[in-house]
């Protein structure tokens, strides 16, 4: 280590380098979309039969209500441009297959932004539905836009792939027919969305109206392909340079968003009297609408020392996680317990969906290593169970390097 | 506090050196525009979750205006102190028979029926665990202790506990509902058997007003 005056600088050149030329946390990104658009899909299918009292615009919160409301706060939800039935089914079918499609990494930039309108639109139509794993799903589902997700694990790179390997590949009929899909969907949402995309206001953030973001994000990728295609020089590289920023910032975001969600349980907690006298588990056992497992829920109550032991250790756990992050190995242990946690809050007190929405935000902080173990695994499982398509295939090499110049 | 990144990029880094003066401008204001991006978007969320502090109230407006509606976040689970009472809500209603006399039904518990749903249950609904809980928090925030709603919120959280109601109670009945009324029992956890605390003795009641049923508050199959 030098400690010359050029050391700083020198430093800082690096960072810059790395933050403008390359995507950060490929494995992490991509667990974070396969995740939360796991969790959303199964929650929507498991909500399939209920989606009318849910959603539908004769539920109990019904259209016209959430109209009123919408009216005062703003919120974006497509839902709110017909109240007809069938239109809502198109959402909520919608819904499904974006969030399916972006699992798999088919399209994952427009998926992303698909699969996002499609949260947004059901969780703002019906607000006072939701509990934390939907403020994560939500929250997740606007960041995963701007992160170049779909680089590994992913139909996608998949694709790269295969078209590295063939140079006589031709120009990406599908993308361009999807683009121009979009922009014709887009032009109809403007003349017949009525207030919901206006260009300065009521947007995601103040000044940025829905319509500017969302023409904003369909123009940022027509420009892309068109670079891509015609100035694959330095208008190449600095769009790269952009896209990884605008990557590397919202992992960034991601990651301090789940140290924020620990830190405020943590912190909050502390404060409280039952926690401090360590019965605060005691009491969440003991709520009906928490217990769908009365007998485990009593006997787990019913041990003081069990209870002073998990309600410390919660507190201890959710206030250190975010120090952890300074050190490699705590960090990973911590992230274990944490999980563990979640999977005994999805059963003991019903909360499955929220549960694993938190477990895959964890993730985001697991090491590249054990993550690419893991793909190893899963792709070994899948050629047993599936050996026909071995042959078919060429085989899955993760991480390969062909992908950075087609995926988007 | 990056993630275990791997480092098997492709030249990794642009190698902004070796790029043209307008290229490297570019990339640099963009550079300069995602970072300020991302700090205040950090700052704005940070403030929105801290407990109220100097900076927090000096700019509410700004914090409110940039958060709500879309980054809205609590994550005050069980916190400070976990939730130490069971609400119930109950409903009755008063039905029109055919030959036009009134009856009274007995009070329905609507969340034991909640409960019975998400009993040995390994994934509950919203429409179970969340619906009628939250409708009813949204209510209890929205009326003063004399029942008084407080604007837009708080007439629409009627609407809509009346709404749940009548679905529920139409749906056993059978017969059109002509008024109905709400009331929350509520009834504090006992504490541990090893705690020196007294018990949490009876249950208290909330009672509403009897609400006339309008036609748009019936369930589509019952008009």
């Amino acid at each position: 280590m030098s400690f010359s005056k050029a050391a700083p600088l020198a430093a800082l050149t690096r960072g810059v380098d790395r933050v403008t030329g390359s995507s950060l946390g490929r494995y992490q990104t991509a667990v974070i979309r396969i995740g939360l658009s796991f969790t959303w899909l199964c929650f929507l299918l498991r909500e399939w039969p209920n989606r009318h009292e849910l959603y539908g615009p004769d539920g109990p919160w019904s259209w016209e209500m959430a109209r009123r409301l919408i009216a005062d706060n703003h919120a974006f939800t497509v839902l709110m441009w017909s109240d007809s039935a069938f239109w809502f089914e198109c959402v909520y079918a919608g819904a499904v297959v974006s969030s399916a499609l972006l699992m798999l990494g088919w399209r994952t930039r427009t998926m992303s932004v698909l699969s996002m309108i499609g949260v947004l639109s059901l969780q703002n139509r019906s607000v006072f539905l939701g509990d934390g794993g939907d403020n994560v799903i939500h929250l997740m589902a606007l960041y995963t836009v701007l992160t170049r997700c779909g680089l590994v694990w992913s139909l996608d790179a998949r694709r790269a792939r295969r078209r590295g390997q063939d140079p006589a590949a031709g120009p990406d009929l599908t993308g361009i027919v999807l683009w121009a899909l979009c922009g014709l969907a887009l032009i109809a949402a403007q003349i017949f969305g009525g207030t919901g995309l206006s260009w300065t206001t009521d947007g995601p953030l103040p000044g940025l109206g829905w319509a500017t973001a969302l023409w904003g994000l369909w123009l940022a990728h027509g420009v892309w392909w068109a670079v891509c295609r015609y100035a694959p020089g330095e208008p190449r590289t600095v769009l790269d340079a952009f896209a990884h920023l605008a990557h590397n910032a919202a992992l960034l975001v991601i990651m301090v968003e789940v140290c924020l969600i620990y830190a405020t349980a943590g912190w909050y907690k502390i404060q409280g009297s039952r926690w401090q006298d360590g019965t605060a588990l005691y009491y969440p056992l003991h709520l009906d609408y928490f217990s769908p497992w009365p007998e485990l829920s009593h006997a787990l109550a019913g041990n003081g020392l069990l209870v002073l032991l998990l309600s410390y250790g919660t507190v201890a756990v959710q206030v250190a996680f975010p120090f952890t992050l300074l050190n490699r190995r705590v960090k990973n242990v911590l992230l274990a317990l944490m999980m563990a946690e979640h999977m005994g809050i999805a059963v003991t007190l019903g909360l499955p969906f929220f549960s694993l929405a938190m477990i895959v935000a964890d993730a985001v902080f697991l090491p590249t290593g054990f993550l690419r173990r893991l793909g190893a695994l899963t792709g070994r499982a899948r050629d047993r169970l599936l050996p026909a398509r071995r042959k078919a295939l060429p085989p899955q090499r993760e991480g390969e390097t062909a992908s950075r110049t087609l995926v988007g | 506090m990056g993630p275990d990144d791997e480092r098997d990029e492709p030249g990794g880094g642009a190698g902004l050196t070796r790029l043209s003066l307008p290229a490297r401008v570019a990339v640099a204001a963009g550079a300069a525009v995602v970072t300020v991006a991302a700090a205040v978007h950090m700052g704005m969320v940070f403030l929105h979750v801290a407990p109220s502090n100097t900076v927090s109230k000096q700019h509410a407006q700004a914090i409110g205006d940039y958060i709500y509606p879309e980054f809205e976040q609590n994550w005050k689970f069980f916190a400070p102190n976990p939730l130490q009472q069971n609400v119930a809500v109950q409903a009755r209603a008063e039905l029109k028979g055919p030959d036009g006399r009134t009856t009274l039904t007995r009070w329905t518990d609507l969340s034991a029926q909640d409960g019975a749903a998400i009993h040995h249950n390994l994934l509950p609904s919203h429409t179970q665990q969340n619906q009628l809980r939250r409708a009813w928090d949204f209510y209890a925030g929205t009326h003063d202790a004399r029942e008084r709603p407080n604007g837009l919120r708080g007439s629409l959280s009627e609407e809509y506990i009346r709404r749940i109601a009548v679905a529920r109670l139409s749906g056993q009945e059978g017969r059109p509902v002509q008024r109905v009324q709400v009331r929350a029992v509520t009834t504090v956890v006992a504490p541990p058997p090893w705690s020196d605390e007294k018990g949490g003795g009876d249950p208290s009641y909330r009672t509403l007003a009897w609400w006339p049923v309008a036609t748009a508050d019936l369930p589509e199959a019952n008009r």
